[in-house]
């Protein structure tokens, strides 16, 4: 059974002057219990919509989805998930602290657990300063570590977080990919969705990529950064062994200590065999790759298909 | 839903426009001054004026809170994280709706207390020739509170319906006037003196009268004031009345409120 599914799942929006907009088209997805999943694309490219439809929110023009196997119009198929909208909002009336334990009672936790939680995840989340204060006096960064807390509290199965790094400074990101890591080795499914690629690199295993609506992209991230392996950064130790043998090797760099090689993929075998047989000492080798970026934007401004 | 009737409590004694409302609420104090004016019937005014603040208090609680409650849920997107949890749409809209209307018949009993001190120190002071009737005044209080009931059932269903608060909040207004005249207008057509008017717009006065709520049948200050007995009947069908009309409009919003698109 997938943690998420969705099959031929469409959506049409009627805009201005009864103009039919294709926000979401065909999308056939699965997620697997465990899988932390990357939803990139560029802004307006149907990720939120993609999120809305999964959690109910809005109802599809055709096709299906469904959490842990049970459709998404049951209101149960919410009771594994843990959702973070895109610029969440909260009643800003409640305190931090008031909103955590409105949620767990929404998923019937009991009341020793749910006091244990709401202190862990405050403080997990670095609120537990402002745990009293109404949410009306927050910076945006402090309601965001709020949607976080409160999609953690009942320690769901699945987590579904729309932008989740959104409005946090370089601190509070660094906290939210340590919890997803966290989250991926306690074996829950976090599917979430951003336009930070490095975000993806950093945490995911597999990643799609939505561009006008379309999933243009679906592949694990270590195929996709083998995949952009542009070549080998090799450095040698400068009058050790028999460099003339390198020779047909075109030296990026070179001073007193070190000569460094470009070496292109297609020839890095040969370029170790000659290492190899010149006794040439190797000081450092570093794989030269495209980043998950430039694959991104490969797809988005090439429509390049997977 | 018990804890969305708990958070939307919450939510009301924590505005600030309730708090604003609530001050109105000072007005009570200068009842028996203005009632002394009258220098006759001061009892019988005291109880009129104490009625109609109570009225206006919780028409203004129930327009603004009411007609915003839902509305401003969908605006500031408290719907989308509140949504996305295991609960259903129909338990939101009711229990949003049930911490509103407990709310208006906790403010119509406080209110109602405050009027009582005010009846009695005033009778008092200016003995009135009739009986002051306090079951009169309690089943008048609660008839109002369930107008009001009645008329956030409404305010509900205009925002299921609307992205902007003009229309539960004007719509809402421009319905307790309309359902206030109603009898009247029902009466005058099915009176000799409205023969002139065509038979088209009769009839349409007629349906019109059978949808739009009745506030006349809740209003019983008249016997609240001069100790008239009440009818028995009439608040058994008012009552039936006030069930059906709130479980329908409940009904239709939650309806409409489980098939609107959160965008």
């Amino acid at each position: 059974m997938n943690a998420i599914e969705t099959v031929s799942l469409s959506k049409q929006f009627t805009g201005k002057k009864r103009a039919r907009v294709e926000a979401l088209k065909q999308l056939d997805l699965q997620v697997a219990p465990g899988e932390v999943f990357g939803f990139l694309g560029p802004n307006g490219a149907g990720k939120s919509t993609t999120i809305k439809l999964i959690m109910g929110l809005l109802r599809p023009t055709s096709g299906s989805a469904s959490i842990m196997g049970m459709d998404v119009a049951q209101a149960a198929s919410r009771r594994v998930v843990g959702f973070l909208p895109e610029n969440p909002a909260f009643y800003d009336y409640l305190s931090a602290e008031e909103y955590i334990r409105f949620v767990g009672s929404q998923f019937n936790m009991d009341a020793s657990l749910l006091n244990r939680r709401t202190e862990e995840v405050l403080k997990r989340l670095d609120l537990w300063e402002a745990r009293k204060r109404q949410m009306r006096g927050y910076s945006k960064g402090m309601v965001q570590r709020v949607g976080l807390a409160q999609t953690l509290v009942h320690d769901p199965e699945v987590y579904i977080l729309d932008e989740p790094m959104s409005g946090l400074d370089p601190i509070g990101r660094a906290l939210v990919k340590e919890i997803i890591l966290d989250l991926k080795k306690r074996g829950k499914c976090v599917f979430f969705s951003t336009h930070i690629t490095d975000d993806v690199e950093k945490v995911c295993d597999r990643v799609g990529v939505i561009v006008q609506g379309q999933l243009r992209a679906l592949d694990s991230v270590e195929n996709i950064m083998r995949s952009g392996i542009e070549g080998y950064l090799v450095q040698t130790r400068q009058h050790v062994g028999n460099q003339a043998a390198l020779q047909e090797f075109k030296a990026i760099r070179s001073n007193e200590q070190f000569v460094e090689y470009l070496v292109p993929v297609a020839q890095f075998q040969e370029f170790m065999a000659l290492v190899g047989e010149s006794s040439v000492e190797i000081t450092l080798l570093e794989t030269k790759r495209r980043d998950l970026e430039a694959f991104f934007l490969d797809i988005v401004e090439n429509g390049k298909s997977a | 839903m018990k804890t969305i009737v708990a958070i939307t409590l919450k939510g009301i004694f924590r505005d600030k426009v309730f708090q604003g409302i609530m001050v109105t609420a000072l007005m009570f104090l200068f009842i028996p001054i203005f009632a002394s004016l009258s220098m006759r019937q001061v009892t019988e005014l005291t109880i009129t004026l104490s009625l109609s603040l109570i009225s206006f208090i919780l028409l203004l609680l129930s327009v603004f809170l009411g007609g915003t409650s839902l509305w401003k849920d969908i605006e500031r997107r408290y719907t989308f994280s509140v949504l996305g949890l295991p609960l259903s749409r129909r338990s939101y809209l009711l229990g949003r709706f049930g911490g509103t209307a407990l709310f208006v018949i906790i403010a119509a009993s406080v209110l109602g207390i405050a009027a009582f001190c005010v009846v009695a120190y005033s009778s008092s002071i200016y003995p009135s020739d009739r009986p002051i009737v306090w079951g009169s005044m309690i089943l008048c209080i609660l008839f109002d509170a369930l107008k009001y009931i009645l008329l956030i059932a409404f305010a509900f269903l205009l925002s299921t319906v609307s992205t902007s608060f003009f229309l539960p909040v004007f719509g809402t207004i421009a319905m307790f006037v309309t359902g206030g005249v109603t009898q009247q207008v029902y009466e005058y057509i099915h009176s000799p003196a409205s023969k002139t008017l065509s038979p088209f717009l009769k009839q349409t006065a007629t349906a019109l009268y059978y949808i739009i709520p009745n506030f006349g049948a809740f209003d019983l200050k008249l016997y609240a004031i001069y100790g008239l007995p009440l009818p028995a009947n009439g608040l058994l069908m008012t009552s039936a009345y006030f069930v059906v009309y709130v479980g329908l409009l409940l009904s239709v919003s939650s309806s409409i409120f489980t098939r609107r698109e959160m965008r």
